[in-house]
């Protein structure tokens, strides 16, 4: 029986590692972020609260019929523009309504979206939803959904070009 | 100090709240302590909201507690039920009354006459703390038996199997120390220690090592805290407890961490004794108060409690019983042999 095994096995000695390791980390910088003080970038993809532009909205439709539990609700008319000296028909929101409390983030509606860059999207970095009251505070209408700051729209993934392979776009596939 | 009025009466009324203050304060401040140093542990911060450094959450904490709702479950067994408490945070501060915290001081010349800091010292002391601190066990038992749910009671018969199991080899490695000092009184343990030019801790590297770990046992903390291991029991057998029933629990099992650490610092670390007493070289240190020394001390050993929490694993019940029985008693009484022969062969058998 070697010395080292004799102390392992008689003395315990391979606790003092243990305690050595504990000692080393709580000198060591914490992990912990002091939230409403400090508070976290989320990375650029991060999923968080809704973002819209009403400016960008063809009032297609296609998100009310992608959500798959119904919670954006949209109405429209028609109305007389004049662009450039001629009349067009041109269809203006009067309503775009998402019930947010129920949303549960899928983010179907943001690929349901034809537009380019996206009339609605999902990455707007913002987490914080908690309120007081369930009912009003998280029903948010085209106005609250437009008043997020400094939201950026999420450009999409750019699609391969010809002869392109995923390994050119830094993506995962092929050798490493 | 002719008037015994005085003497009898009223000097110990002023050394009972004042220890029973420091001691109550010190539980509560241990828990903040604790939760901070284990967040250090964990590379968290720890509360530090309340007051500056946190410094305020004992008694926010105590404040939330007497605020709460005193719930007592229906079919419970009441009078057990509600004695539990009371059961077990008395003997934890009662053995206080004998723990010698510093030598007679006339506190920098404020008093006539020196004044002993502990409100007494009985010629049993070490019977007397072994004996009162082991009967807060009825608490836990009890407490657990009367719930009437089962975590509670499993809880409870752990904690009465660890209790007795560790008992043992605490009390043998106290008399090895008891052997080495000739008496049962706190105060001479101390002052033997004293002539001995030596803590006890060098010849009793053993013992000290067994009485700290079965203290850690004793005290049901981690890597020992079966009786409330919350992974399969809740809570343990203060599953049932809330408000302030719960806070004598918890402020018992903190008063017994300092307890089991002044025993330790009494016994095998010199008590208020400034390291190698008898070295004239190191004199220096004698500018701080002895009972400074004593605080110090046990603040080493309250530092260990919560870093071994911190560190190890909660062991098996099996494993637990198994370094009870098969390893602290043998090593225990054979280390009472070897000093029991040592001091034989030394003459000093008094």
């Amino acid at each position: 029986m070697s010395v080292r095994k004799l102390l392992t096995d008689v003395l315990h000695l391979d606790l003092l590692a243990g305690l050595w390791q504990t000692a080393r980390f709580s000198m060591s910088r914490k992990a912990t972020v002091e939230y409403p003080e400090k508070r976290l970038e989320p990375a650029p993809r991060f999923r968080g609260m809704f973002g819209f532009s009403e400016e960008r909205c063809t009032t297609c439709r296609a998100c009310e019929r992608a959500c798959p539990i119904k919670i954006i609700h949209i109405e429209s008319h028609l109305e007389d523009v004049e662009v450039d000296g001629k009349k067009r028909r041109k269809p203006v929101l009067d309503r775009y309504d998402i019930d947010v409390k129920r949303c549960m983030f899928c983010g179907l509606c943001e690929e349901a979206c034809p537009t380019k860059p996206k009339a609605v999207w999902l990455t707007t970095k913002t987490y914080e939803l908690a309120t007081y009251e369930r009912d009003m505070a998280l029903y948010f209408t085209k106005e609250r959904l437009q008043s997020w700051e400094g939201v950026v729209a999420y450009e999409g993934v750019v699609p391969p070009a010809a002869g392109q392979t995923p390994e050119d776009l830094g993506g995962k596939g092929g050798k490493e | 100090m002719t008037n015994p009025w005085v003497a009898f009466v009223l000097v110990p009324m002023i050394k009972i709240v004042v220890i029973l203050g420091t001691v109550v304060l010190a539980t509560a401040y241990m828990s903040f302590f604790e939760r901070r140093l284990v967040g250090f542990l964990q590379i968290r911060l720890g509360p530090n909201r309340v007051g500056w450094f946190g410094v305020l959450q004992p008694i926010a904490d105590a404040l939330k507690l007497f605020a709460k709702e005193d719930i007592v479950p229906s079919r419970v067994e009441k009078i057990v039920y509600l004695s539990g408490p009371v059961l077990i945070i008395v003997p934890s501060l009662v053995v206080f009354s004998v723990i010698p915290f510093g030598p007679p001081t006339t506190l920098f010349g404020l008093l006539p006459e020196p004044i002993a800091p502990f409100v007494t010292d009985i010629n049993i002391s070490v019977l007397f703390v072994m004996g009162v601190s082991s009967f807060g066990i009825y608490g836990i038992i009890l407490g657990g038996w009367a719930s009437n749910n089962k975590f509670s009671l499993m809880g409870g018969l752990r904690s009465a199997a660890q209790l007795i199991s560790y008992e043992v080899p605490m009390g043998f490695a106290v008399v090895a120390v008891l052997l080495m000092a000739g008496s049962l009184s706190l105060v001479d343990i101390i002052e033997a220690q004293r002539q001995a030019h030596v803590w006890f801790v060098f010849p009793g590297i053993v013992a000290f090592f067994i009485y700290f770990v079965c203290g850690i046992a004793e005290t049901n903390r981690n890597p020992f805290d079966l009786p409330e291991a919350e992974a399969e029991l809740v809570g343990g057998f203060h599953t049932e407890y809330s408000g302030m029933k719960f806070a004598f629990y918890f402020l018992a099992e903190y008063a017994n961490m300092i307890l089991i650490s002044s025993m330790a610092t009494v016994l095998f670390f010199g008590g208020w004794l400034r390291p190698f007493p008898s070295w004239g070289w190191l004199s220096f240190l004698d500018v701080v108060p002895p009972f400074l020394w004593f605080v110090a001390k046990v603040a080493g050993f309250l530092y260990c409690y919560i870093w071994f929490r911190g560190t190890f694993p909660r062991v098996r019940f099996d494993q637990l019983m198994a370094l009870g029985w098969k390893v602290f008693i043998p090593v225990s009484l054979a280390n009472l042999m070897v000093i029991g022969a040592v001091i034989v062969l030394l003459g000093g058998g008094r």
